[in-house]
């Protein structure tokens, strides 16, 4: 049996070793890619031990905290969060080994290996917490380290883009404590007792009014980080100013957590307000879609193209959830794995050319292929599995949602899904598909306009423009390894998932329906099969309005 | 009156702090040197802090003391502990600041106890009497302490503006003494009031003294718009004596509201209605945070910035108040254990910066704490837990008991908007607290940083680290104490 506790402490223990190891900077570096490496062990044992067959919360870890105000330290992992927990893990890993990661500065290391650590036990935090209360304790968790990752070691606008950072992620998270806190009021008020158990949470109705303004303030906070257009903003400026290491984490992990909480929490919490909105959601998606591969074709900052290319790509995840199928979420869920890959391999690719050539502009590159060609090889593969090649990572997750976008309507009648989330989702499957095609072009060109053609500017002959060496072979190899093992065998990860996916399917349906059938019912308690059961013990008139 | 042995020692504590008080003036006039004084009061805090503990475990019920003047129950004591603990690391921290900057005073130790004794009593009033001499105990020995910086212009600036506005405060709390007293037949007690409340409440005299007494106690935790002394006072004093103040002295004062409005006037048809406290507390409470963080953005200097932060903070301890006229579940453990928190927090943060300045050179200012991670690492790090202790983000005891709060107000549909522009207001605070952590953290040094060797704020520092982060951590002990139970698991 594996302890999800210990996951979380390795990587805290790993940033207090280095915080206290006497040798300082020199060591540092060695003691978290230990750290991180046994992290990522462990996650391959939760993956070993996890039954396939339950959707449920497994390997619970399940503790009181503060049992009189109903706080537990409550951890658990099912399908939706089993693959993230192993990205989390294998990308910090990725990202401590790679020679790059704190970009051009050399200096305090220290540091950045103690930001990294903690912002890992922060990212692992929040996909296993179970327990409202530790899941927005962990979410806060990440916030403070990315700060001083892009402050520190960012660029030259640094200090403008951190703040962005914070102050964006702020104003999400700060309204989904306000939202957190009615629940938790309300949940008291409906069940008679303190609880911050995600179960009990999910069975509960609120009225109409709260309930949309609660699932606002949560889609707010999960939307800025996935991020949805126009909310996007503040990922152009974190991406070009944050180090290599933190782009890739930021790009990795972090902004999976804006699709992850939809998934896990909005879309439970709230069903009726996520169905009434959903048409709005899903346009954004698909219009980010579009417009982050179209920013993305005109960029010549290769780091901003890569961040808008993220834009592009998270909007698939968005709307394959959205479809609400199990095809769908299962292909949102397969894209934000891909993503990470890809995404976290482009990152680190220009984090190496940055470094060979210190600058990231297009126009400065061309005919690299001759001096790193082991190099372009590498880029070679992040980039078609980006560009959704077949037989690569990211075709599995954008076909299957297009798939389930395009077959949405009869998903919904068969399903017995009581009201269709949106109109006309060919016309969005249609929209999407087109921007996949937009992918290739400035994927590819991209490609071309660096890797190919004469290697005519004389910075790109110099000796400094080295192929890789000796640690950035072995961070391609797992990424290029993983990449093609996710597009040839998809099957055991989609195994993985299914089971979870039909319970949160199953349930959502049944409480769509449940409250479209009590349009104006109060906060309540809804459990399948005893609809609308309300304890006696509840006090009376404990759902006003708000 | 009786004065029984008994009562003698659930007061002890108390009586431990006014005694030690007045002998350390004594040994500061006959002994050598200023150290005899400053042990004796350490010493002092450190036994009036077991005869707490001794008093937590002896009795588990509340016991009126002298006809119902004071009270001994499980909230003075836990409040008790806290303002021992802020007077311990108050004189850990003023020794080595007085001796480095040359002003060192014994009595400046006496009047730290003095101060603390004068917070006791206020936590400890269950009589409109006992209230306000414990004020003005706790006020007076404040108003020395801020000037006794004499070499400092603006101490001398600020504790005349403290003066003045305290004295008025004091008219207020005396004059709203004498109208309840009038207007309820002779009544100062707690209980008393209470009891006549409900006849008393449709006397605009009896509303307009209730109302005195509330404006003189907000005059003391720096409520907007009765808040314009505190920069001041909090810029001119002596660094560790704004700690006190900003800990000590606003724990004491918002202890004092909850007996006062938790007993005395906590009758519905005072509390709520039109214009009953609560509501007007509510817009107070808005005004206070709102106007603390605004006003908290544009200061240039750390402990100005530092004080109107503890405006804003006044704000959202209202919020508790609020919800406690509301009579919600767990409003009164969770303003315990936000004072806590936020005193710990307070006297951490106020250690750092008296910690930052050399003689003559106090490096105030946002811009001369740049780079201050690269030379002092520790220093900096423990500062950036306690900022983000102050803005409420966790893992820290600020957030906990930001969170418990809150909670409180939650439960009442009508306090849901003060819980969300509490919460957009925290927003605004990350912005202000973070440009100490910009410099600290992101930005090159402007000149070379001198350490400045003192065991006693070392050891401040890090017990209050380690006590922001445990309240983060594992609140679950604090939350028992603050229950008024004992602590059952760690």
């Amino acid at each position: 049996m594996t302890d999800l506790t210990l996951t979380l402490l390795v990587p805290l223990l790993g940033a207090i070793l280095v915080m206290v190891a006497p040798w300082g900077e020199r060591t540092s570096r060695p003691i978290g890619i230990v750290a991180a490496l046994v992290s990522l062990g462990q996650s391959l044992f939760i993956v070993r031990d996890f039954d396939k067959s339950i959707g449920a919360f497994q390997m619970a870890v399940d503790r009181p905290w503060v049992p009189s105000l109903g706080i537990r330290f409550h951890l658990g992992v099912d399908g939706i969060s089993l693959w993230l927990v192993l990205l989390t893990t294998l990308m910090v890993f990725l990202t401590l080994l790679s020679p790059q990661a704190m970009g051009l500065h050399k200096t305090r290391s220290r540091e950045f290996t103690v930001a990294i650590l903690v912002l890992e036990a922060g990212m692992l935090g929040t996909f296993l917490a179970v327990d409202l209360f530790a899941f927005y304790v962990f979410w806060e968790l990440m916030l403070i380290p990315m700060y001083f990752i892009i402050g520190i070691w960012g660029g030259e606008r640094r200090l403008y883009a951190a703040i962005k950072f914070v102050i964006f992620t702020l104003v999400g998270s700060l309204l989904m404590l306000a939202a957190i806190l009615y629940l938790y009021a309300q949940v008291h008020a409906v069940t008679g007792q303190w609880t911050f158990d995600y179960a009990t949470w999910a069975t509960i109705t609120l009225p109409r009014g709260p309930e949309l303004l609660c699932f606002l303030a949560f889609t707010l906070a999960f939307m800025i980080k996935v991020p949805l257009v126009p909310l996007h903003t503040w990922l152009p400026d974190a991406h070009v100013e944050a180090p290599t290491g933190g782009s890739v984490i930021l790009a990795a992990v972090l902004l999976k957590f804006g699709a992850y909480g939809f998934l896990r929490f909005a879309l439970p919490f709230f069903p009726l307000a996520a169905q009434q909105t959903a048409p709005i959601i899903a346009w954004l998606a698909v219009a980010g879609i579009i417009f982050g591969a179209l920013m993305a074709w005109v960029q010549d900052d290769v780091k901003k193209l890569v961040a808008y290319s993220s834009v592009s790509h998270l909007g698939f995840v968005v709307l394959g959830i959205l479809v609400l199928s199990q095809k769908g979420i299962q292909g949102g869920i397969f894209q934000m794995l891909a993503h990470g890959i890809s995404t976290g391999g482009l990152f680190l690719a220009v984090g190496i050319l940055y470094d060979r050539r210190h600058t990231r502009r297009l126009s400065d590159f061309g005919g690299l292929w001759k001096p790193m060609p082991v190099f372009g090889a590498c880029f070679l593969v992040m980039v078609l599995a980006s560009a959704g090649l077949p037989g690569l990572c990211g075709f599995v997750g954008e076909f299957l949602v297009l798939l389930g976008t395009f077959t949405a309507g009869k998903d919904w009648q068969a399903s017995g899904l009581a009201a269709p989330m949106f109109a006309h989702p060919a016309l969005l499957a249609g929209l999407a598909a087109f921007a996949v095609i937009l992918a290739a072009v400035y994927l590819l060109t991209t490609y071309q306009r660096v890797m190919f053609g004469p290697l005519d500017k004389p910075e790109n002959r110099d000796p400094q423009v080295r192929d890789l060496g000796l640690r950035e072979r072995l961070v391609f190899a797992v990424l290029v390894l993983t990449a093609l093992v996710m597009g040839m065998a998809p099957q055991p990860i989609l195994d993985r998932t299914a089971a979870s996916v039909q319970e949160l399917t199953a349930n959502y349906r049944f409480r769509l329906a449940e409250a479209r059938a009590n349009p104006i019912g109060p906060a309540r308690r809804v459990v399948a099969g005893k609809p609308s059961a309300r304890p006696a013990s509840a006090p009376a008139g404990t759902a006003r309005p708000f | 009156m009786t004065i029984a042995a008994a009562q003698i020692v659930a007061l002890s504590p108390l009586l431990m702090i006014t005694g030690v008080g007045c002998l350390a003036l004594l040994l500061d006039t006959m002994a050598k040197g200023r150290a005899p004084a400053l042990w004796l009061a350490q010493l002092g805090c450190v036994a009036a802090l077991l005869a707490v503990a001794n008093q937590w475990m002896g009795s588990g019920s509340s016991q009126p003391i002298w006809s119902g003047m004071l009270i001994v129950d499980r909230m003075a004591l836990f409040l008790d502990g806290v303002l021992i603990i802020a007077a311990l690391a108050t004189l850990l921290v003023a020794a080595p600041f007085m001796r480095e900057h040359e002003f060192e005073h014994g009595e400046h130790y006496a009047l730290v106890l003095f101060a603390t004794a004068g917070g006791m009593t206020v936590v400890h009033a269950t009589h409109l009497l006992s209230l306000l001499i414990g004020i003005e105990t706790m006020s007076l020995a404040a108003y020395l302490l801020v000037a006794s910086w004499r070499r400092q212009p603006a101490g001398a600036e600020g504790a005349l503006k403290y003066l003045l506005l305290g004295a008025f405060a004091a008219g207020f709390l005396v004059y709203g003494t004498a109208l309840v007293y009038g207007t309820t037949g002779g009544e100062m007690s707690y209980a008393g009031i209470a009891a006549r409340a409900a006849r008393a409440a449709d006397n605009p005299l009896f509303i307009m003294g209730a109302y005195f007494l509330l404006t003189g106690m907000l005059f003391k935790i720096a409520a907007v718009p009765f808040h314009m002394w505190a920069p001041d006072a909090y810029e001119g004093a002596p660094t560790p004596v704004t700690g006190l103040m900003a800990s000590g002295i606003k724990v004491a004062a918002v202890g004092g509201l909850v007996r006062l409005l938790g007993s005395a006037f906590a009758n519905p048809g005072l509390a709520l209605g039109h214009a009953g406290w609560v509501r007007v507390l509510g817009g107070i409470a808005f005004a206070t945070m709102t106007w603390g963080n605004l006003a908290a953005l544009r200061q240039e200097n750390v402990k100005r910035m530092l004080a109107y932060s503890s405006i804003a903070h006044a704000g959202y301890l209202m919020i508790g108040l609020v919800a406690l006229g509301q009579k919600v579940d767990g409003a009164q453990p969770a303003l315990l254990v936000y004072l806590a928190a936020y005193a710990a927090t307070t006297l951490g943060v106020f250690t750092v910066v008296a910690w930052v300045g050399r003689r003559d050179d106090e490096r105030l200012l946002i811009r001369d704490w740049a780079g201050m991670a690269r030379t002092r690492p520790a220093v900096a790090l423990a500062m950036t837990v306690l900022l983000l202790s102050l803005a409420g983000v966790p893992p820290t005891g600020g957030f906990f008991g930001k969170f418990y709060v809150f909670r409180a107000a939650m439960q009442s549909p009508d306090l849901a908007w003060l819980v969300v522009a509490a919460v957009l207001n925290s927003l605004v605070s990350v912005y202000y607290y973070l440009r100490i952590v910009v410099a600290m953290y992101f930005r090159d040094p402007v000149r070379p940083w001198q350490p400045f060797p003192s065991v006693g704020m070392a050891i401040v520092l890090f017990v209050t680290v380690v006590v922001v982060l445990a309240l983060g951590v594992v609140p679950r002990p604090v939350v028992e104490l603050a229950a008024g139970g004992l602590v059952t698991h760690w």
